[in-house]
């Protein structure tokens, strides 16, 4: 079997591989640092000798085509080729994985090092794939998890801590994921580190001697060093004023001139964002986006899977701001860009994943749309209904919708995480600490969002007899209600505020996520005078433009047509048309040369 | 114009060492917390707020357990209680993370007793139910906030009442006094000096009291019709020119 794809695999490769010479590259390893020691103790050489042998035996486990595909990658890394990486980076290793290594890890850094020359760069990189692998295919033990920690110190203190800006160069999307998983691995593990019940003995010393392994605090640095260092708020502010590119370069700097600082840092902005979110401080992160524009013009949101958890973030923090209009806002702007785009992403590798985070975007949406109702998009309200329907009409109901709020919340939510640690050096502590185990914290920021959906329960009841009337009796509405008329009156109260909202809707937009204004979020308004209650209901004009201006398209499109269409009688302008058709279809070639499509793309 | 959640997120009380604190890195630095509880300390006596500034606290203690001071965060809880329409109460309980109990037995943790009851208060006051807020806030059960924490905070009831006047503002025309009497826990001529002072009038006849028009009490019925922007037309009279 192995033999037939490999056969398969060096067919599609061989000629983009013909000028690299694997057998060269192996050949210079065993010159290269085996014999560098010669001081060392003999049983250290020993040792070395041993390990080099295991190498060398997994090293001739490795798949020819899988040698080959590194050391093309190594290529087209140490020529910054962005073109080729990409390839390699978006296709050849997914190919790969699932040809390959669908349920076990890719060679170790150190099986594959003589292809590479030993360059601890590209195995710095390569780490970075390896473990994303491990964490996304496999279960990473206590092992992967602290060392894909010192292989993320490793990168970015290459990154940061170098005489200067490094020279490498790495496509956008690879960038993002390079904080995406380091943000998710870091998420990971304080899940993981949380559950003390299923730890080993040995892995209760290891926590407790490694405690700052993927500590809070050396996460937050790495973003905020990253994003210092690229400079990336002062260049944003610089493209807001409209700074010209001269006057920008002088501004960000060595380091924020050029591009893999430049997405970094921007991405790192986005990372806390997320982080914030994760730790419970929801303000925090709308803060630290200040700078950020949400806008889909914008040149840094490129990169669709950054685009979607940025929207995705800020909704959420919106919900628990209890800033439901703005958090509505959010997801539609996003959901509806996540459906133009659809027919572009089936083939992306992210494709599941922006779907996974639209479904849960949906949820809550429809979670929002039950607690501030709003008129949305009408494509986008007919999926809330089809997938969320029958929780929705449940939301819709006040109290007895707390179940709904509740299975939405915890499906949609992002995956909190606590602070700090189990106290796993201290025994006695830690023995307490099972017995009485802490409520999870997405428990907590559950509980203290039902708190607020709790609080407006009456609303809905009193909304369906208000609608009824123009004006009443307080007294007779809470006959009607059941209820006390002083108990009523609050709960009047109650709906009064929540059909107001701070909204960002009518602010300058250049304040940051924060800004807003008190705004009407109701169409049903009323007032109490004295004992009276008078009820005011505005109403949706009929909307006339859309209808005109699609028709008005079409006629112009139907004019166009017929502007164009060749007249029947004279054959020559019939000819004439005929020629210039595959003209223009000649005139749109295939750009650039040939790419290498490792495995070739899918049609 | 600052807009509400401007003066929120910044208030104009904030001098530029806190601002220099909230928004930079220095914010992480466990050695800049007592600068920030001394500011905490100074809201307390003189009646401002600046919420983003005690989320930093809460955030400090979030990262280095050791710093916790049970005080602190119930002076921070007992300001956020009053900053209506805002849920900063919540937002300070999403960043206590739940922590071991105290082993210290010469020092009890205050917390853990008093968080249901200023829960409890945030939860009355979150559903408008402001007579039920005032007996739980005069109960014995209340006592040791009262008499340990709230006395400390200048202006603490007032500014209950200040959220008392937001939503009755919002809701009503005219009031009954002696419904609005139960809302601000004030009687007599207490009341009528308060209600004076917001600039409302009270009939003495029949002691309704009048609330002025505002943005929010004077509810129309409208129709509301689409305005076409420009942009949606663009399409349109881009073609036309091109084709003219």
């Amino acid at each position: 079997m192995t033999q037939q794809r490999t056969t398969l695999w060096e067919a599609e490769l061989e000629e983009d591989l013909q000028d690299v010479d694997v057998n060269l590259a192996i050949g210079t390893y065993g010159q290269n640092g085996l014999y560098d020691d010669a001081q060392s103790r003999i049983n250290e050489a020993t040792l070395i000798a041993a390990q080099q042998q295991m190498a060398q035996a997994a090293f001739s486990q490795v798949p020819d085509v899988v040698k080959r595909f590194i050391v093309h990658f190594h290529q087209a890394v140490l020529d910054n080729n962005l073109a080729e990486i990409t390839v390699a980076y978006e296709s050849g290793w997914n190919r790969l994985t699932e040809k390959f290594y669908a349920k076990t890890e890719w060679p170790e850094a150190e099986v594959i090092a003589p292809l590479v020359n030993d360059d601890q760069i590209f195995l710095i990189l390569y780490r970075e794939l390896y473990y994303r692998h491990v964490y996304s295919r496999l279960q990473p033990d206590i092992d992967d998890r602290f060392h894909s920690y010192e292989n993320s110190c490793e990168l970015f203190n290459y990154l940061l801590n170098s005489d200067g800006p490094v020279a490498l160069e790495l496509p956008e999307q690879w960038l993002w994921d390079i904080i995406d998983e380091f943000i998710y691995q870091y998420q990971s593990f304080c899940v993981w580190r949380s559950k003390v019940k299923s730890k080993t003995d040995e892995e209760i010393v290891l926590l407790s001697e490694e405690s700052q392994v993927w500590s809070s605090y050396s996460v937050l640095n790495v973003l905020y060093s990253l994003i210092q260092k690229s400079k990336i708020n002062e260049h944003i502010i610089a493209l807001q004023e409209g700074k010209s590119a001269e006057e920008i370069t002088e501004i960000v700097g060595e380091y924020g001139a050029r591009p893999l600082y430049r997405m970094l840092g921007y991405f790192s902005i986005i990372g806390l964002l997320r982080v914030h979110t994760l730790l419970g401080d929801f303000t925090l992160a709308l803060k630290v986006m200040e700078n950020v524009e949400l806008s889909q013009k914008s040149t840094f949101m490129r990169v669709t899977a950054c685009h979607v958890t940025t929207f995705y973030y800020v909704g959420f923090c919106y919900i628990m701001l209890r800033r439901y209009p703005d958090a509505i806002r959010t997801f539609v702007n996003i959901l509806n860009f996540i459906l133009r785009m659809r027919q572009y992403h089936t083939r992306s590798y992210q494709y599941d994943q922006i779907n996974k985070t639209a479904d849960r975007m949906y949820a809550l949406l429809a979670m929002c749309s039950a607690l501030s109702p709003m008129r949305v998009d009408d494509n986008i309200s007919n999926i809330v209904k089809e997938r969320y329907g029958e929780q929705f009409t449940k939301m819709s109901r006040g109290e007895e919708g707390l179940p709904a709020f509740e299975e939405l919340f915890l499906y949609a939510c992002p995956k909190f995480i606590s602070a700090n640690a189990p106290p796993y050096e201290e025994g006695d502590q830690l023995a307490l600490y099972m017995e009485d185990p802490p409520i999870e914290p997405a428990q907590r920021h559950l509980s203290l969002f039902l708190s607020e959906v709790r609080a407006q329960a009456p609303v809905p009841t009193l909304r369906s007899f208000l609608k009824l009337y123009a004006s009443l009796d307080a007294a007779k509405l809470a006959n009607f209600l059941d209820a006390d008329e002083e108990e009523m009156v609050q709960q009047l109260m109650i709906m009064k505020q929540t059909s107001r909202s701070v909204s960002r809707f009518d602010t300058e937009h250049d304040k940051g996520l924060l800004d807003g204004q008190m705004a009407s979020t109701s169409d049903l308004d009323f007032v109490i005078d004295g004992n009276m209650v008078h009820i005011a209901e505005s109403t949706l004009g009929r909307k006339y433009a859309g209808w005109f201006i699609r028709n008005t398209e079409h006629a112009q499109r139907v004019f166009d047509s017929l502007r164009n269409s060749p007249l029947p009688i004279p054959p020559k302008t019939n000819a004439l048309a005929s020629k210039a058709a595959p003209e223009s279809a000649s005139a749109a070639p295939r750009t650039g040369g040939r790419t290498v499509a490792w495995g070739g793309v899918k049609a | 114009m600052a807009t509400v959640a401007l003066n929120w997120a910044s208030p104009s009380t904030r001098t530029p060492l806190i601002e220099n604190l909230v928004s930079g890195v220095d914010r992480y630095n466990p050695n800049n917390v007592g600068i920030l509880e001394d500011y905490l300390y100074h809201q307390i006596r003189s009646q401002e707020y600046d919420c983003l500034a005690n989320l930093a606290i809460l955030k400090l203690y979030q990262f280095n357990p050791d710093l916790y001071n049970p005080d602190v965060v119930i002076n921070i809880l007992i300001k956020a209680l009053t900053s209506s329409p805002f849920p900063d109460f919540n937002l300070c309980l999403s960043l206590l993370d739940e922590r071991p109990v105290n082993q210290n037995a010469d020092e009890p943790d205050p917390l853990p007793s008093l968080l249901p009851l200023l829960t409890t208060l945030y939860n009355l006051l979150q559903q408008c139910r402001f007579p039920a807020f005032w007996a739980t806030y005069r109960s014995e059960e209340a006592e040791a906030l009262r008499d340990n924490y709230t006395i400390e905070c200048v202006g603490f009831e007032n500014a209950v009442r200040d959220i008392v006047i937001r939503a009755v503002k919002a809701a009503f025309k005219r009031i009954g006094s002696a419904r609005l009497s139960s809302y601000l826990d004030l009687s007599g001529e207490e009341m009528d000096t308060y209600v004076e002072k917001l600039g409302w009038s009270i009939d003495a006849s029949t002691g309704v009291v009048t609330v002025p028009p505002n943005l929010d009490n004077n509810p129309q019925s409208t129709v509301v019709q689409e305005s076409i922007q420009l942009p949606q037309l663009t399409k349109i009279i881009t073609h036309a020119t091109a084709t003219a």
